[in-house]
């Protein structure tokens, strides 16, 4: 389970380590319903040149690419998962952090699960934006699972990292968001991150639609599931599927 | 006032490059009727007008117009009507971003579901592929498990609405089928282009899958700079559909042979009851004239009474517009394919047989078009073995061979069995045995057919889908062992 877990036990308001147990008898028994068949769509958001469209090359494609280059609009991404061993789709909005785009946001925002607001771990003043961007992006979105994800962790001393932590876990937790410390250069904590943020919305929309439809019917044989299956391959991650490119 | 969308269809200037060449590859497995226009343009409009005083006079009017090649009507009127109101509220950053989203967009490959972001949503949509089934859905089925679930899925890219289009003019929906199959002019008058548009491409798509060869105009105005040709009384109306609003037309066109009127859609369960009459063109004098269709054709045909009730029954029962509309466009379908399906029949026994095709004589070409012995074959296998429809068939045949759309089906069909001819000659010419064969003959005759497997290989390029690579390869390794077996002068003489 080691892919759903926060990045430290103080970094995050969701305590949730593991999926739901209902979650994973409703996969075990193949009752999921049209989860699988649902887009969780996720936002990313911030300051100009934070490092956000990184942070999705790193993740989609495993590349970086030093040049910088602006985003116009927004970029779009879509990956496929297995969790659980059913098939769940990520899209992502990777948002320009320009000015000019901001007035074109929202409705690029909007039905957003997951809000990822990005801050350069070497620039104070991207932090200190970070509620503003969280606060736009959630508006329009629809009770997202929040993240604060600090980028450029490469570029950092760990003295001069410790430092920035503690900030950046206050700011996490005003937001109520979760923290995670990346770097699209070297990889770290990428695939984790994402991972986390596709195993809570998915554990979320899971326990939504089964709350909605309460099926005393399927009771039966429920206490033959093993809900201690240990898994070690909860996710194998598909073949890299741009449907846009 | 407030917003209005519809399209229109332009020609393109004389003299510029037909096609977008990454059209091609499209154009080539894509439904006929789909098909990239060469020498025209579609433009898709969103215009929105509303009260401002804040501008000196006194109102805010703007269109966004989207231009493409592109026959995707329903694609594009939802693309627009996702960008304009962003652009209106959000000025040009909006654009910029919406360009860049489209900019992302995968190429149009027939058969393909494509996922298509803009704005924050993503657009879910399949392109038809000229191999489907035109009845049933089966292959949709095979596509889903490609698909990525999407937020709006669109149902189709290029349909329109033919049920609603012609709510008020039902009665005469088979009238208006032959009118369109045989190219008559036509002309369409509402009082919003948003109606006009529907009805015209409504028109069009009720001969599908044959494709409507006459030029149309969905919204024609008197901007147009066909404007002239098209209303002058010095000559019979030309043969095209035109879609217009604005009331001048009413008399320009007076002299018009098939005038179509309708009002403006009122909510369905509430419209006023259809009008069954035909009525003289020449009483469309005033204004305020009554919708209908203006008319003295007598249709070759004679009524299916059938699909009226069925529709009407379905109209009392509440039965969704989706479903009218998808029961209309299958008898159409039907009608059209009943149609066809003897002209098919009869183009494949123009086919030459296999036996006749020889590696050593010229492919053989398909036999001419013959209309009198195409006829003879009507009596006992024409339409009505498909169609309980009663009528002169033969005689819609023979008005149907004077139209441009029998002209664009009958080269179309001629260009894919010459195609195949020639694919199949290119293959007996590969398996045979060459080198044997040149053994007793004459260096002319040698160098002759060097020069005719030279043409092959041209044509295996120029036509690289559909030539099988083994082929190919037999035929390059044919044309070394031939060349290598002449004498030396020859041979560098070949090889230059």
């Amino acid at each position: 389970m080691e892919n759903s877990k926060p990045y430290c036990p103080g970094a995050s308001p969701y305590n949730k380590i593991n999926f739901h147990p209902k979650v994973k008898a409703a996969c075990a028994e193949n009752r999921t319903g049209r989860v699988g068949l649902k887009i969780c769509k996720a936002v990313i958001v911030g300051d100009v040149s934070v490092g956000k469209t990184c942070l999705v090359n790193r993740f989609c494609n495993d590349v970086f690419n030093r040049d910088y280059k602006a985003t116009i609009g927004v970029d779009f991404e879509v990956e496929k998962f297995q969790v659980l061993s059913i098939p769940f789709t990520l899209q992502i909005w990777d948002t320009a952090g320009q000015e000019r785009f901001k007035c074109i946001a929202a409705s690029y925002y909007r039905g957003a699960n997951i809000v990822i607001v990005a801050f350069d771990l070497s620039d104070e003043q991207s932090l200190h934006n970070a509620p503003k961007w969280m606060m736009e992006a959630s508006e329009n979105a629809d009770s997202p699972i929040k993240f604060l994800v600090g980028m450029k962790r490469d570029l950092l001393s760990e003295a001069a990292y410790t430092e920035i932590e503690t900030r950046a876990m206050a700011v996490a937790s005003t937001l109520g968001a979760e923290y995670w410390p990346t770097s699209s250069k070297t990889g770290q904590y990428v695939q984790e991150f994402f991972f986390r943020a596709v195993a809570m919305v998915f554990d979320t929309n899971l326990i939504r639609e089964l709350d909605a439809s309460t099926v005393p019917a399927k009771q039966i044989g429920s206490g033959m599931i093993q809900v201690q299956r240990e898994n070690s391959q909860l996710y194998e991650k598909k073949k890299k599927s741009q449907c846009c490119k | 006032m407030g917003d209005t969308q519809f399209h229109f269809r332009i020609r393109q200037c004389p003299g510029r490059k037909p096609t977008v060449k990454a059209h091609n590859a499209y154009n080539r497995d894509c439904p006929i009727t789909l098909q990239s226009e060469s020498a025209y343009y579609y433009g898709f409009v969103y215009f929105r007008q509303t009260k401002d005083r804040t501008i000196r006079r006194g109102y805010f009017q703007k269109s966004v117009v989207l231009v493409t090649k592109l026959p995707f009507v329903a694609l594009f009127s939802q693309l627009v009507s996702i960008i304009a109101p962003e652009y209106f509220d959000n000025g040009e950053p909006s654009l910029e971003a919406a360009c860049h989203d489209i900019d992302q967009w995968p190429d149009p490959i027939p058969g393909d579901t494509l996922n298509l972001p803009i704005m924050g949503t993503v657009i879910q949509v399949r392109v038809p592929c000229r191999s489907d089934r035109l009845v049933g859905g089966v292959q949709a089925k095979s596509q889903e498990r490609h698909t990525i679930p999407a937020h709006s899925v669109l149902p189709t890219l290029h349909e329109v609405d033919i049920y609603s289009a012609f709510h008020s003019i039902l009665p005469h929906v088979q009238l208006l089928w032959e009118l369109v199959l045989i190219g008559e002019p036509v002309v369409v008058m509402a009082a919003s282009p948003s109606v006009t548009c529907n009805c015209v491409q409504a028109l069009i798509n009720m001969i599908t899958p044959l494709k409507y060869c006459n030029d149309f105009r969905p919204y024609f105005t008197i901007h147009d700079s066909e404007f002239k040709e098209f209303t002058t009384r010095t000559q019979a109306p030309p043969p095209v559909i035109l879609g217009v609003t604005n009331p001048f037309f009413a008399k320009t066109l007076q002299h018009w042979p098939h005038i179509i009127r309708i009002g403006e859609m009122g909510g369905l369960g509430t419209s006023p009851k259809p009008l069954n009459k035909l009525k003289k063109a020449a009483s469309l004098k005033t204004l305020d004239s009554k919708p209908g269709v203006y008319t003295q054709y007598k249709s070759f045909l004679a009524k299916d009474k059938m699909i009226l009730k069925r529709l009407m029954k379905g109209s009392q029962s509440k039965r969704p517009v989706e479903a009218q509309n998808a029961i209309l466009r299958r008898h159409f379908l039907e009608l059209t394919q009943s149609f066809m399906i003897p002209l098919e029949r009869y183009m494949a026994s123009l086919m030459p047989l296999q036996r006749n095709i020889s590696p050593h004589k010229g492919a053989p070409l398909l036999r001419q078009f013959d209309p009198e012995e195409f006829l003879q074959t009507v009596e006992h296998s024409g339409p009505q073995l498909t169609s309980g429809i009663k009528g002169d068939w033969e005689a819609l045949y023979r008005r149907f061979f004077r139209s441009p759309n029998f002209e664009g089906w009958y080269y179309q069909r001629q260009r894919e069995v010459n195609q195949k001819l020639q694919v199949l000659h290119m293959e007996a010419l590969s398996n045979s045995n060459l080198v044997e064969w040149i053994r007793d003959k004459e260096e002319v005759e040698i160098v002759d057919l060097i020069l005719r497997i030279k043409e092959k290989l041209k044509f295996a390029i120029n036509n690289h889908t559909v030539v099988q690579q083994e082929s190919v390869m037999k035929l390059q390794k044919h044309l070394e062992n031939i060349v290598s077996a002449l004498p030396d002068d020859l041979q560098t003489v070949i090889k230059t």
